[in-house]
């Protein structure tokens, strides 16, 4: 099958989900960012977990390869922050917006119109980034087992004792 | 397990299920999912209508070129898949201004507009910068 129609499908079914979910909303969107309402970060780290385990079964099989992305601390750390700030103002993120205007909260095509925006306008800057920002604690591909030099299971286990103790304190503080 | 109450799908299962279907995206296609590169590739096309020759000079443009792909269809597909699931729950409802930005910023859709504007295109810079 094309590779688009598997985008698509594969798209369809997360924005399904994603509505089914109920975390396409503004108002659960700030809940998380302000620490009110965690059925965001339920579903994200149910998400993380499952797949964590599944891609990693999956490449101790042979059947997939990591694709991981250099860590780049300044750039990771800036970005991160400017994208806050940006989140917190528009309520919705680069993926879920295209969710909240397929579930009629159409205000999300203003934010629509500024992603591209700021899309275009990190091209411009991208050659002075690429100079003075990127380089700034740059560590290569590196993963988290790597660097402790533990077996990849360990850590999976570790987070995934975390995760499960926290969303345990969710359900007992009624977040 | 999956009640389709007007509270929606336990966040647990919703999001478990989404993971699955991540993980069986990467078996089968070697896709991992994503969506802030399908805007710079979205602005190159909008762009390439103006100035071809000034995308071709502009580095990013060529790095994320301006074509579409596995994740421009996803992005598409998720607004698909969002209506789908909300007509189907009868969720479905046109709204302009949220709720709880209505409670803090009054009912002005200009003003909300505004806001959404601006955020969206700070929360972009930072999600290219930190790369994703």
């Amino acid at each position: 099958m094309n590779i688009l129609v598997y985008g698509l499908i594969t798209g369809i079914i997360f924005g399904f989900l994603l509505q089914k979910g109920r975390v396409l909303r503004y108002d659960r969107q700030l809940g998380a960012l302000r620490l009110q309402d965690m059925t965001i970060v339920k579903f994200m780290l149910s998400t993380i977990l499952v797949s964590m385990i599944g891609v990693y079964l999956l490449k101790d099989l042979g059947l997939v390869q990591l694709s991981l992305k250099p860590t780049l601390l300044g750039a990771n750390i800036l970005g991160g922050l400017i994208f806050g700030l940006g989140w917190g103002l528009f309520g919705y993120c680069p993926g879920t917006s295209g969710g909240a205007l397929g579930e009629g909260r159409w205000d999300a095509i203003w934010g629509i119109w500024g992603m591209l925006l700021g899309a275009g306008l990190y091209a411009e800057a991208f050659p002075w980034v690429k100079k003075n920002i990127l380089p700034l604690g740059d560590l290569g591909k590196i993963t988290i087992p790597q660097i402790l030099g533990i077996n990849h299971w360990i850590v999976i286990a570790v987070l995934l004792i975390g995760a499960v103790g926290l969303t345990r304190w969710f359900e007992k503080k009624g977040f | 397990m999956a009640k389709v109450l007007d509270k929606g799908w336990n966040p647990y299962l919703a999001g478990a299920l989404a993971g699955l279907l991540l993980v069986a995206s990467i078996w089968f296609t070697g896709k991992y999912a994503g969506a802030s590169t399908t805007y710079v590739r979205a602005i190159g096309m909008v762009e390439t209508v103006f100035s071809p020759e000034r995308v071709k000079q502009t580095e990013y443009l060529m790095k994320e070129a301006p074509i579409i792909d596995w994740q421009w269809m996803f992005v598409i597909g998720i607004i698909l898949g969002s209506f789908l699931s909300a007509a189907q729950s009868g969720d479905l409802k046109l709204k302009a201004v949220p709720d709880l930005w209505e409670s803090r910023f009054g009912p002005s859709r200009l003003k909300r507009a505004g806001a959404a504007f601006l955020g969206g295109t700070i929360a972009m810079f930072g999600a290219r910068l930190a790369d994703g």
